[in-house]
């Protein structure tokens, strides 16, 4: 594990968890869209870049698993009538990936993949414990409550293969 | 994301049927026993027909950290 990598991580994990106390469901459904098109975006400077089969295979899974969430709660935003709305959470997410990529950019090879699967890791952890902390007790609409819940197990199934790829990547 | 349940016992000869009730892609996998369900999109099944007696571990392909495994007896 390399400290340098490490530092914008650790920045970031508290700005998400202290930026608001309870966010409105148009911001919950901001920090949704974003929070996936963040992984969405990572996923697909992690898949041209990457040339290890199983980071890239990864990579492509997740933008096939967050764009499906994302088409879900763009689809429940749009029937319920609700119109994202941006926030601070929302804009340490943003800050945190542009941090992410410009830092994986400068990378190549075995280092490109470890920083990009250890920076999975870290991000899902952080996002289930935003689900958990504040997007599920803070959201009022029931059924956006509903579509965060069913989201989480992709989240931790995302985390566990997040962690046994770090695993691997570490013998290598 | 599971298979549920990730342990199934069956008899020599049933059908057995997987769902996917996610929201997204699924496969059912297992190389040693030539079981490609392909990417399951949501709603759609995969049937398999067990003959032989034995254990039948399998995952699903996208997201290999789901595992089960049909015991046929």
């Amino acid at each position: 594990m390399n400290v340098k990598y490490m530092l914008p991580i650790a920045l970031f994990v508290p700005a998400l968890a202290l930026a608001q106390g309870k966010p409105s469901d148009p911001q919950i459904a901001h920090i949704v869209v974003t929070a996936n098109q963040i992984d969405i975006d990572a996923g697909k400077l992690a898949k041209s870049h990457s040339k290890n089969k199983e980071v890239q295979a990864f990579a492509q899974q997740m933008i096939t698993d967050h764009s499906a969430v994302n088409k879900q709660a763009g689809a429940l935003a749009k029937k319920l009538g609700v119109k994202p709305e941006d926030n601070d959470t929302s804009k340490a997410l943003k800050k945190g990936a542009n941090d992410n990529v410009a830092n994986l950019k400068k990378l190549k090879g075995a280092p490109f993949d470890e920083a990009y699967v250890e920076h999975e890791v870290v991000y899902h952890q952080q996002v289930l414990d935003a689900i958990d902390k504040v997007l599920i007790p803070s959201a009022q609409n029931q059924e956006l409550k509903e579509l965060i819940v069913k989201v989480r197990p992709a989240i931790a199934t995302h985390l566990e293969h997040a962690k046994h790829l770090q695993a691997g990547l570490g013998k290598k | 994301m599971k298979f549920v349940p990730e342990r199934l016992e069956v008899a020599a000869g049933d059908r057995i049927t997987w769902v996917n009730r996610d929201f997204v892609p699924h496969s059912v996998t297992a190389k040693d026993h030539g079981i490609e369900s392909g990417d399951l999109a949501e709603g759609k099944k995969f049937t398999y027909l067990a003959r032989q007696r034995g254990e039948i571990a399998y995952i699903c392909r996208l997201h290999p950290v789901m595992r089960g495994v049909v015991v046929v007896k």
